[in-house]
């Protein structure tokens, strides 16, 4: 029987090896890609996920099942230590400007996705910001994958602060519809 | 005040967006425990969650998993040789459950502050580790020396160890504290071992180190029996003590 990701971060919060194991072969290829579009340079992005796991590790007593599901919990430590990363690098270098062209969800259909479990979903979830309108999408990408704050995204996309939070919450809502089919 | 301005402020603290007054702000009204913004929050990072999966493939580097597992296996190995040196669970307790409770709150408020928490936290089991042992000592002096019977004699260093002093403060029927400090650090595979002297032959009081400053902390049992003790004595012996004295006296208290 496969253990549910809460009951291994429940093992894992006694200490348990084993499912850790399970937890990180599980997760590590969820966060990783998101890692890796966040800081861009490979090595960078290998230290972070690192990071990330021993964190999961050591604070597993601290998830709180109620708080949200164990992939809202790990996405989430990988974001937030993955936009430190870039945020110390735009410290470190004032001429850093955070990527805005790329493409910044891959093409739909996709292929070469390994986990056969989010082979179902996955095609929903790829082009989800794609469903959004262009104004919207454009405040999401920069706050989720760029690490820009509300202020740095208004000074950036010269917009009022209010409009640019407008945007973010609405865009929010209409993702939420998005994906909530995978979810 | 309405609370709509709240579910707004909700989404972008979600994404890690919000900052400047409005966070502070925003992170106040989490604290007062809102349930309306929680479940925003909540639903949001699920939505966000599953937006990492619209990230372009990568295959996470090999290398990660070992090393990870090295580490685990590294902190585990030597939690168990801490564990083996003792803890002092019965003094600082509420301290330790007021530490817990602030990192956790802190955590609750500013979910993204976690690993400086986290590094926060691990130092301050380290003091509080640190701290408990201290306190355990002086509270076992303070109290010794509330009690009459209790006395201080002084020590002296000797020989290898001139400038070395020590006091021991010396309960007949509960045992005793020593305090060292000058002592210079025992050689490799050597430690210092205290003895009392009373009726008969020296008896073992146990064996001591000393800290990178000469100073040192150490618990005496009584003497079985209570029995009168004349002299306090500390030689260099092999590390893990010796039945009867075989080293030189570094420090002693006068007959």
């Amino acid at each position: 029987m496969t253990a549910s990701g809460a009951e291994l971060i429940g093992q894992m919060a006694v200490g348990d090896r084993e499912a850790f194991a399970r937890f990180y072969d599980r997760y590590a290829s969820l966060v990783f890609p998101l890692i890796q579009r966040i800081v861009r340079e490979r090595a960078d992005a290998s230290d972070v996920l690192q990071e990330v796991f021993w964190e999961a590790w050591q604070g597993a007593a601290s998830y709180d099942p109620t708080r949200g599901s164990p992939e809202a919990w790990i996405v989430m430590r990988a974001r937030t230590r993955a936009i430190d990363r870039i945020r110390a690098t735009r410290r470190r270098s004032e001429t850093f400007v955070a990527p805005l062209d790329d493409t910044l969800a891959a093409a739909p259909g996709d292929p070469g996705r390994d986990a056969a479990e989010r082979a179902a979903d996955g095609r929903t979830v790829r082009d989800a910001l794609g469903q959004l309108p262009p104004a919207q999408r454009e405040v999401i990408e920069l706050a989720y994958y760029a690490g820009l704050t509300q202020t740095e995204i208004a000074e950036r996309l010269r917009q009022p602060l209010g409009t640019v939070k407008t945007r973010i919450r609405l865009g929010l809502e209409r993702l939420r519809e998005v994906v909530k089919p995978a979810l | 005040m309405s609370h709509e301005p709240f579910d707004t402020l909700a989404a972008v603290y979600a994404l890690g967006a919000l900052d400047g007054a409005e966070l502070v702000e925003f992170e106040a009204h989490l604290a007062e425990g809102c349930a309306r913004c929680a479940s925003a929050l909540r639903e949001a990072h699920e939505t966000l969650g599953a937006l990492a999966r619209s990230a372009p493939p990568a295959v996470p580097p090999p290398e990660v998993r070992r090393v990870l597992h090295g580490r685990i296996a590294a902190a585990a190995s030597r939690r168990r040789r801490e564990g083996v040196r003792g803890s002092f669970p019965w003094i600082v307790g509420t301290a330790a459950a007021a530490i817990v409770a602030a990192a956790l709150t802190g955590a609750f408020v500013a979910g993204r502050y976690e690993a400086a928490l986290g590094q926060m936290a691990r130092e301050l089991a380290a003091t509080r580790q640190r701290l408990q042992r201290e306190v355990a000592f002086y509270r076992g002096a303070t109290d010794l020396l509330r009690d009459p019977t209790t006395r201080v004699v002084a020590l002296r260093g000797l020989g290898p160890s001139p400038g070395a002093t020590g006091r021991m403060i010396w309960h007949p029927a509960v045992g005793g504290q020593l305090f060292v400090a000058n002592l210079p650090a025992a050689p490799p595979g050597k430690a210092y071992e205290l003895w009392t002297i009373g009726e008969g032959a020296p008896r073992p009081a146990g064996v001591f180190r000393v800290d990178a400053e000469g100073r040192a902390i150490h618990r005496v049992e009584p003497v079985e029996g209570s029995k009168p003790v004349r002299v306090f004595a500390v030689t260099l012996e092999p590390e893990h003590g010796a039945p009867a004295p075989t080293g030189p006296m570094v420090l002693a208290s006068p007959k």
